[in-house]
Formats: structure tokens, C-alpha cells, sequence
């Protein structure tokens, strides 16, 4: 099997591994860097819990090889906080209880951050669509799309 | 679990991918957004033992589109690229409607048309589209290039016309007649995100003459086209006859299966509520 060597930006770090050809992005991130906010699921793209932004683009971890992301910057939620400070949309999920069990959390706040980034004042609609291929079990969507709403108003202290 | 081993290539020219399949076609599989691949593999359904990566090739990443030749779509575009596309949601609405309809907006960010066709499921949503927009793939091989119409594309279920050299570079799609509206339609269990029940593509035109074409995903081995509907067109009556009429050509058309996902039966009658329900939304009555 073959192996390569990438170098990749995560949460703003370089880091410069070598990995197998077969090895995935959400395991490169899980199991070699120890970060473990990306949550493995499915390993099929069903759930979507394993959700990080490559470029700024949402995008299923499982799905994509490491190989394939040699150059590229990778955002998972350990990138979010800026110092102790928490992102505008994590703030809004603590405000709404959007969070229930917590597994599909990071990614709905991935989904939901790279939404505003592109689309500051997102309808409901919009949402509902740029979340669409994630799931939660809990089923708390109600509360996870006003976060987003809120978070886009400029989430409440 | 680990995905089974294999080699990872990445070519950079098209060139270079032709003699890698040249050299291990029969080994390989190709990979563009690897939606459909890296699943595959996952369930040991597919265990190739080098895995192409063609979205290194950048003449493969174009989408383009000229009045004289039409719409190009290289292998290494995204089913988000077709629907950011203003000509296609214009000129194409059916294969902006499937491609919008495929999956999820997070899987649409990385799986491609050409990989959607070259996956050959029967579901595949974007195919029905090409097929009342009468595309053609462009195949290479060692040989050089050849172009396939899309309905000799579809040879079973995950069976395409490509030999075990060839790949598609892109699909070409002509300009639609003067006038014609496209739309597709897809039936499914959630709305969120589901294979297609039931997927229909319809592709209308009366300028100078009649020119309707239906095609289905999901009720048949392949994506079909039912060239019959046409023909409830030419003769007199209302429009609400014509499209009654061309309803009835669809049982007759398509021969789908009982599944995890639902009945025959039941396909055999969503597929006529939706072929009426897409073309009276493509000729304005409803």
C-alpha cells in the first residue's frame, strides 16, 4: 500500500505527516492529531456527524482521504474558540439549548459557522438546507435552527 | 474500520491517467468526489487495488458553455458547481433540479456528475436529466476517444459501456430546442435526504413542433427513457388530455422492483403521478 506525505493546515497549525493511502481525513484527524471533536459514525456520509470544513467548505471527514488534503486547511471545532472566547454560534447553542447528547453538535456548528461566513443572514429556509446533511438523534432541531438564526442577529450575552 | 489497502494515484494530466489505466484498468477504479467509492469499498463490495484520484487533472475541472456546442462538464465537477451554474439552472433545469436533489448539500460539495453516472445505480439522480438532454459522454481509452450517447451509457445495474481502459473525460449536453423547459422530479421517503422511490425528468418544447421527452431513475436496471409519451403529444386534444394520455404510456415503459425502499406496484403509480405532475408544472398548469 502506498504512503504519502501531506502537509496540512488544521485549526491554523501546520502539521507535516506521513500517512497511508487508505488512512481517512476523519480518522488523520481523530487518531493521528488526538483531536476528537470530529465524531465517527456512520463511515458511510449518511450522518454527517463527522463534518469539518476544508477550504471553508463543509465536507464529510469519512469520505475524503487524508492523501487528498495534502496543502489544504482544514477547520474542526477545536479551531472555533478564538483564545478563551467561544464562536458566535457555539454561544447561541449553549443560549438555546441546542444541545442534547452532544454527538452531532460539532458538526452543526461547523455546518452552521461556514453558513454565516458565506450567507450573513441565512432565512430559516436556508438553514434547514445548509444543515440538511446532518443528522441528530435527539431530533432538537428546533432548537439547533434558532441558534443559527440567532447566532446570525448577533448572539444575546 | 480501515478502509481495505490499495495503492492511491493522483494523476496530473489526462495523458497520464490514460496510460495508468492502460496499464492497470482492470485493477483500478477511479475516484472523483469518492462519494459513492470510499462506500463501496467501506462494505468490501469493491476492493480495487489502486484508487485514481482525478481531481489533480485540470482540464477535468472545467464546466463550460457556448451557444454553438453547448454545455461541457468535465469528470471533476461538482454537483454544487452545476447548481452555483446560472446557464444550467436556465437552459438545463432538470439536471439543476436533480443535481440540487442528490443527497445533501455536504456530499454535493465533493460528488460529481461523471461519478454519479459512472456509479450506474439505477437511483442516480442526475441521469434522467441527461437523458431527455440527450447527452453524450466523451470516453477516453488507449485507443483515443470515443462519444457514447448517453442511452447506450447504461448497461445494467453499476454496469456502464466503459471498457476497463476508458474514462469519461466529460458529458457534453446540447443546446435544449428553442423554448424547452426541463424539470425533474423525485420521490422519497424523507425529505431531507433519500434515494430516489421514484425519480422522473421531463424536457418540453412547442416552438415549431411538439418535443416531449420523459426519463425515470430508480424503476428500471438502468435510467430510462420513455420515447412513447412523445408521441400523446401530436395528436389533438387539450393539454390536460395530452398530459392524461401520456401517462399511460409509463407502466409500459418502465418494469421496477419490489425493495427495502418500497413496492413495485407503488413505483409503477407515483411514476404516473409524477410524470403528470412534472410536465404540468413545465406547461404552466399548475
Amino acid at each position: 500500500m502506498s504512503r504519502h506525505r501531506i502537509s496540512v493546515r488544521v485549526n491554523g497549525q501546520l502539521y507535516e505527516r506521513e500517512v497511508e493511502a487508505r488512512r481517512t481525513l476523519l480518522q488523520f484527524i481523530r487518531d493521528d492529531l488526538d483531536m476528537t471533536g470530529t465524531k465517527c459514525a456512520c463511515e458511510r456520509g449518511d450522518c454527517g456527524l463527522c463534518t469539518v470544513l476544508i477550504d471553508g467548505t463543509p465536507t464529510k471527514s469519512c469520505l475524503v482521504l487524508a492523501a487528498e488534503v495534502d496543502g489544504r486547511e482544514i477547520t474542526t471545532i477545536e479551531g472555533l474558540m478564538k483564545g478563551e472566547e467561544l464562536n458566535r454560534v457555539q454561544r447561541a447553542f449553549i443560549e438555546h439549548g441546542a444541545v442534547q447528547c452532544g454527538f452531532c453538535t460539532s458538526a452543526f456548528i461547523l455546518a452552521g459557522e461556514a453558513l454565516l461566513k458565506r450567507n450573513p443572514k441565512p432565512t430559516e429556509e436556508e438553514i434547514k438546507e445548509a444543515v440538511g446533511g446532518i443528522l441528530c438523534r435527539c431530533t432538537g432541531y428546533r432548537q439547533i435552527i434558532d441558534a443559527i438564526l440567532d447566532a446570525a442577529k448577533g448572539a444575546k450575552k | 474500520m480501515p478502509l481495505p489497502e490499495f495503492d492511491f494515484i493522483r494523476p496530473k494530466s489526462v495523458e497520464e491517467l490514460t496510460s495508468i489505466l492502460a496499464k492497470h484498468g482492470g485493477e483500478a477504479k477511479l475516484m472523483a468526489g469518492g462519494t459513492d467509492l470510499l462506500v463501496l469499498m467501506r462494505d468490501r463490495l469493491v476492493r480495487p487495488r489502486y484508487v485514481v484520484d482525478v481531481k489533480g487533472i485540470k482540464e477535468l475541472r472545467r464546466l463550460s458553455w457556448d451557444e454553438g456546442r453547448g454545455l461541457t462538464i468535465g469528470a471533476a465537477v461538482t454537483m454544487n458547481e452545476i447548481i452555483a451554474s446560472d446557464v444550467i439552472r436556465k437552459r438545463f433545469g432538470a439536471l439543476w433540479s436533480g443535481a440540487s436533489d442528490l443527497a445533501d448539500p455536504t456530499v454535493r460539495s465533493r460528488a460529481t456528475l461523471v461519478g454519479n453516472i459512472c456509479n450506474a445505480s439505477p437511483a442516480a439522480d442526475t441521469a434522467p436529466a441527461l437523458l431527455v438532454h440527450s447527452a453524450v459522454v466523451e470516453a477516453v481509452g488507449a485507443k483515443g476517444s470515443r462519444k457514447i450517447p448517453i442511452q447506450d451509457f447504461f448497461k445494467g445495474v453499476k454496469r456502464t459501456a466503459l471498457g476497463p481502459d476508458e474514462f469519461v473525460k466529460a458529458v457534453h449536453l446540447p443546446n435544449p430546442p428553442d423554448g424547452a423547459k426541463s424539470w425533474y422530479l423525485k420521490w422519497k421517503r424523507t425529505w431531507g435526504e433519500d434515494l430516489a422511490l421514484v425519480g422522473v425528468a421531463a424536457l418540453v418544447a412547442n416552438t415549431k413542433k411538439w418535443v416531449v421527452r420523459v426519463a425515470f431513475s430508480s424503476v428500471a436496471p438502468t435510467p430510462v427513457l420513455v420515447p412513447d409519451v412523445q408521441s400523446a403529444f401530436e395528436g389533438p386534444g387539450t393539454l390536460e388530455e395530452k398530459i392524461e394520455k401520456a401517462a399511460t404510456y409509463i407502466p409500459g415503459g418502465i418494469c421496477p422492483i419490489t425493495d427495502v425502499r418500497c413496492q413495485a406496484e407503488y413505483r409503477t403509480y407515483i411514476a404516473g403521478v409524477l410524470v403528470k405532475r412534472v410536465l404540468r408544472k413545465l406547461l404552466g398548469l399548475s
